[in-house]
Parts: structure tokens; sequence; C-alpha cells
């Protein structure tokens, strides 16, 4: 099986979220194919070292979906399966939101609007030292409801930052309902060629979609920041969970768990 | 001490590379040295005080030393949870600069004093906090921040008052309660910080009876120092341009609590707003701050006190 597999990382979530009793799945199934792709074909990574100073940056800023990140991380070999097994639970490290003193988690996020901020100032920390870095942010589309997010918009444009990739996973859900019937987006990649991006939009579990934007937009050294509106379902991959909102709060039962497995085999 | 600090500025950046010094569109005149003598190491952030705290966590993540200047009304204030989960979760070396700290924006109104950034700030882990009182101390301050590669806090409060020591202080000093007056024994102590240092020694010059001693820093605060000094005293009394609440006032009862049983005073804010427009000294004195009336007070709660006493 090839690395960073979409469905065995949907598998690693559903076992962690098992074990740890949690709920954030249907926020981190939906950014499965939008990391998986990244991990394997475009985040230039020190395997040996996390913190390499020549790493390209994978910054969470929806937190939320950290799970999908830590089976990333998983994959790679800086997180080992016993620590998954264990998540959640006492006086273990791998919290409920992304958390930097993760080795391979870039920034603090969940509380939302701050990843994309930090992931601006890694972009022009890389220009800055003269390194060819690229910062990757992932930020959900109920995140953008944050005024923060537009102010880095706006920075990332002023300092010509075509090394920052912002990546919205436009899943249509936020904590309370739909992004329509909570804070209507309009028209997400306008809104980000309004402010000077280069847009791509795409649909956000078509891996050679998503492997071609990634190409696409960071051989773009144009002086102009770039973004990904990636069209995704929250909760995909498992029938019973996709576009069903309450995915974002439940806790799988030894019934669902298994329901939600014998789909996921199905599909290995 | 404006000038000290632009100076001190100037002179960390031309020193130091890594030195960036962000700004939220404020600053006017106040940079134009350092725009000068360092111009590629100036970045104006715009009036967007949230993504300037993220963006200065990611420059000190790639390896930058970024300070980070706003008035303090919003640098901490508005951005107290940037500061919190950005820079101090991950203690990264961010200096925040906080300008016109207190009342010094009188006229501006309510949305520019900022008379609870030190009690805001001081529950975060990690951060240290300084609140110079003249240039003297500011440069003492900036040094034993330089020094350091973690994140702190420089309030800058009321600028203009004049210096209060007469030589160049050494960094470690500002771990220290420096005194300003010389017996060091006399029945009183009054312990102030920023503005409050220049109060503390004009109410003490009509009072009599007190030694005075500055706090520039606040956090750490040389518990020690305050501990062994208050052994004694007949009467402390803090002063500062900052809420009663969970400043100077708060730090010096949490110290004492348990270890001295003389009267306690603390001059401050009293937990209210500024609510009529008015120049310094009108704000000042319309929240009981007036060098006369803070005398008067303080008089009076001695003299209560001893009759009580007796």
């Amino acid at each position: 099986m090839k690395a960073f597999d979409a469905t065995r990382i949907r598998k690693t979530i559903l076992d962690m979220a098992y074990a740890g009793s949690t709920v954030h799945i249907g926020c981190a199934f939906s950014i499965v194919e939008l990391l998986a792709v990244l991990y394997r074909n475009h985040l230039r990574l020190d395997k040996d070292d996390p913190s390499s100073s020549r790493r390209d940056y994978m910054v969470l800023s929806k937190g939320h979906g950290v799970m999908a990140q830590y089976a990333c991380l998983n994959e790679i070999g800086w997180l080992s399966d016993e620590e998954l097994g264990r998540y959640f639970g006492n006086g273990t490290r791998l919290k409920g939101l992304a958390d930097a003193h993760v080795p391979g988690v870039e920034a603090t996020a969940g509380s939302l609007g701050h990843g994309l901020s930090v992931g601006v100032g890694l972009a022009l920390g890389a220009k800055r030292n003269g390194t060819d870095q690229i910062c990757y942010a992932l930020v959900g589309d109920g995140e953008l409801n944050e005024g923060a997010i537009w102010e880095a918009a706006l920075f990332a444009s002023q300092f010509k930052l075509d090394n920052v990739v912002v990546i919205v996973d436009a899943n249509g859900f936020q904590a309370m309902g739909t992004t329509d019937e909570v804070m209507g987006l309009g028209n997400v990649a306008a809104k980000f060629t309004a402010f000077d991006f280069d847009v791509a939009t795409i649909d956000g579990h078509d891996e050679t979609a998503i492997d071609a934007a990634y190409r696409d937009l960071k051989s773009m050294k144009n002086g102009r920041p770039k973004a990904i509106v990636a069209k995704t379902v929250k909760g995909k991959g498992v029938s019973f969970m996709e576009n069903d909102n309450i995915w974002h709060y439940t806790r799988l039962t030894p019934q669902t768990y298994e329901a939600a497995v014998s789909e996921l085999r199905g599909k290995a | 001490m404006r000038d000290a600090f632009s100076n001190a500025l100037v002179a960390a950046a031309q020193k130091d590379p890594r030195v960036l010094l962000l700004t939220g569109d404020h600053g006017y005149a106040l940079f134009d040295p350092f725009r000068k003598a360092c111009p590629d190491q100036y970045m104006n952030c715009g009036i967007a005080e949230q993504n300037m705290v993220g963006v200065a966590a990611g420059l000190a993540k790639a390896g930058f030393r970024p300070i980070v200047y706003g008035l303090a009304a919003f640098v901490p204030i508005r951005v107290l949870e940037q500061i919190k989960i950005d820079v101090c979760y991950e203690n990264l070396p961010v200096t925040f600069i906080g300008d016109g700290a207190g009342v010094v924006y009188a006229q501006l109104g309510t949305s520019h004093q900022s008379t609870e950034d030190i009690a805001a700030l001081r529950a975060v882990p990690q951060i240290s906090i300084y609140s110079p009182a003249d240039g003297f101390e500011l440069n003492a301050c900036f040094d034993q921040i330089l020094q350091s590669e973690a994140p702190a806090y420089l309030r800058m409060g009321k600028a203009d008052l004049g210096d209060v020591h007469s030589a160049p202080l050494p960094a470690s000093s500002c771990h220290e309660l420096l005194p300003l007056s010389s017996t060091g024994t006399a029945p009183y102590l009054f312990v102030a910080t920023g503005s409050g240092v220049k109060l503390a020694q004009k109410v003490a010059a009509a009072i009599g009876g007190a030694d005075v001693v500055s706090a520039s820093c606040l956090k750490p605060f040389p518990e020690a120092s305050l501990r062994k000094l208050a052994e004694g005293r007949e009467g402390i009394v803090t002063f500062e341009e900052h809420s009663i609440y969970g400043g100077l006032g708060g730090i010096v009862a949490e110290t004492l609590m348990g270890r001295y049983t003389g009267t306690f005073i603390r001059i401050g804010i009293e937990d209210r707003f500024s609510t009529l427009c008015g120049n310094y000294p009108f704000v000042m004195e319309s929240h009981g701050l007036a060098a006369v009336d803070v005398e008067n007070r303080i008089r009076k709660t001695l003299e209560e006190n001893v009759q009580y006493q007796q």
C-alpha cells in the first residue's frame, strides 16, 4: 500500500477517536486527501528532524482536524502507533486540538484565526532568511469568519509572500450549522482573488486535482500568495458521517466504530 | 524616556540583525531614527494587531527577535490571546512594547487608556513584565529583555515626567527594588512603579518618614527584597497608574500576605473608567491621583490606623 493512503489514514483516525472516545471526526475526515497528498508529494521534511531549519511548514490552522495530521505524522514515523493508541488519555501529549509542542505541529490552533498569521510569519521569516521554504496553512471555511484571517491575507499580499499557500477546507459546515446558515461566505475564491491571491478551486478529495493544484501554485514565483479552495465533504469516507454535522460532536460506540471500519475495509 | 527607548531600539537592531521592529501603524515620529538607521528591520503591519502578533510568533520561530510595538490598549490588551497562545505557550523571544500605558491618552478616552494590562498579562505564564520609571530604568529593562530568549512586555507609561535616577543602571538592577531615598529605615515604605514613582516621591517629600523604592520589573517580582524591606514598617503604600486590582498593589499584597501586619494602602485606579474628557492632570485628579489628594488620603489612613492601634 502506498504511503499516506487516504483510507488507512481514515482508519487511523477512527482508531484514535475510538481509543480516546473523542469527537471531531467529521472535520478530520474532510482534510484527509489534502494532507495525504501534501505529505506524500510536496512537503520537504527531514524525516530524522521534525524541526529542521529548512523544512516546509504545514500549519493546521483549523486545529480541530488534528487527528488527520497526527495520522500523517504517524505515517512519517514521528508519532508511534502506541502513542496514537493512547490519544486523549491522561498524562499523554496528544491533545484534542493542534498543539505546537508536538513534533511536526507548527502552531497551537483551535482557537481559530491564529495559525494563518503564524504561518505568514514563518513564510516571511523564510523570505528574510533567503530560503525557498514554503508554508502551507490549512484553514476551515468556518474559520474564515475570524477577522484575523483577513488581516493575514492582506499582510501576505502586502509582503509579497508567494511562499504561502492557504488551503481552505470548504466542507460547508461549522460548529452550529452550515456556513450559509451561520455566516454566509459567498464566493470564497473571489474573496481571495480580491486580496491578490492566485487561487485554484478543486475537489478536495480528488488526489490528482489536489496534486496538480499544489504543483502549479507553488511553481508560480510571482510575488502573489496562493489559495486553494478545496470543496470537501465533512465526514468524507464513511457514508453515515458524510454531511452530517453531528459527527463534529459524536463519539463512537462499538457499533458505529465497527460499521465505519467495515465501510473503510470495503474501500481498501 | 521615549528618546531612551528610540535609541535603545536602534542600538539593538544595529547590534543584532535578528531584531525586527513590528508596529501596528503606530509610532509616528518615534520611529523616524529607526527607519533611517535600520530600514530593512522595520515593518509596518498595518492596523491589524492580532495578525501582527501571530506574524511575530512565526518570525521568532524562524529565528528572528521581533519587537512588537503598539499602544498598551491594543498591545497587550487587544491581542492577549495571541500573546498567550502564539507566543507564550511556545516561550518565543518576542518583546511587546505597550506605549501610553495608564491614562496617558487622557483626552482620547477609554479606548486608548490602559489600566488593566499588567493584571491581564500577569496571569499568562512565561512572560516577564517590565514597567520602567525613567530612561535609566528603561535602558536597564531593555538590556535585560535582550539578554533573555523569552517573551517580555515593556510597559511605557507617562514618559515626560523626568528622571528619577541620576546615572545608568546595570541590567540586573531591574530585578531589585531600587531605593530612591537614603535612610532605608523610615517608618513607611512606598513601593512604586512607572509614573507612580514620581508621585510617590512627591508624596513622600510632603509627608516625610517614607522610603521610596521603584519596582521596574513586576514579573518576576523581587519578592525576597520586598519581604526584607517590609520588616518593621508601620505602613506600606503602593503607587501605580493602573488598576489597584492585579497590578503592583496586588503583587505586593500577595507577596506580603501573612508576613506583614501594618497599614497597607494601594494608590491606583479604583475599578472605574475615566468618565469625563480632560488632559492628563485632569484625568489623574478625577481618579484621585493628584499628589495633594493622595497625600491627604495617605495621611488620613495612617492617622486613623495609629488611633485604632492605640
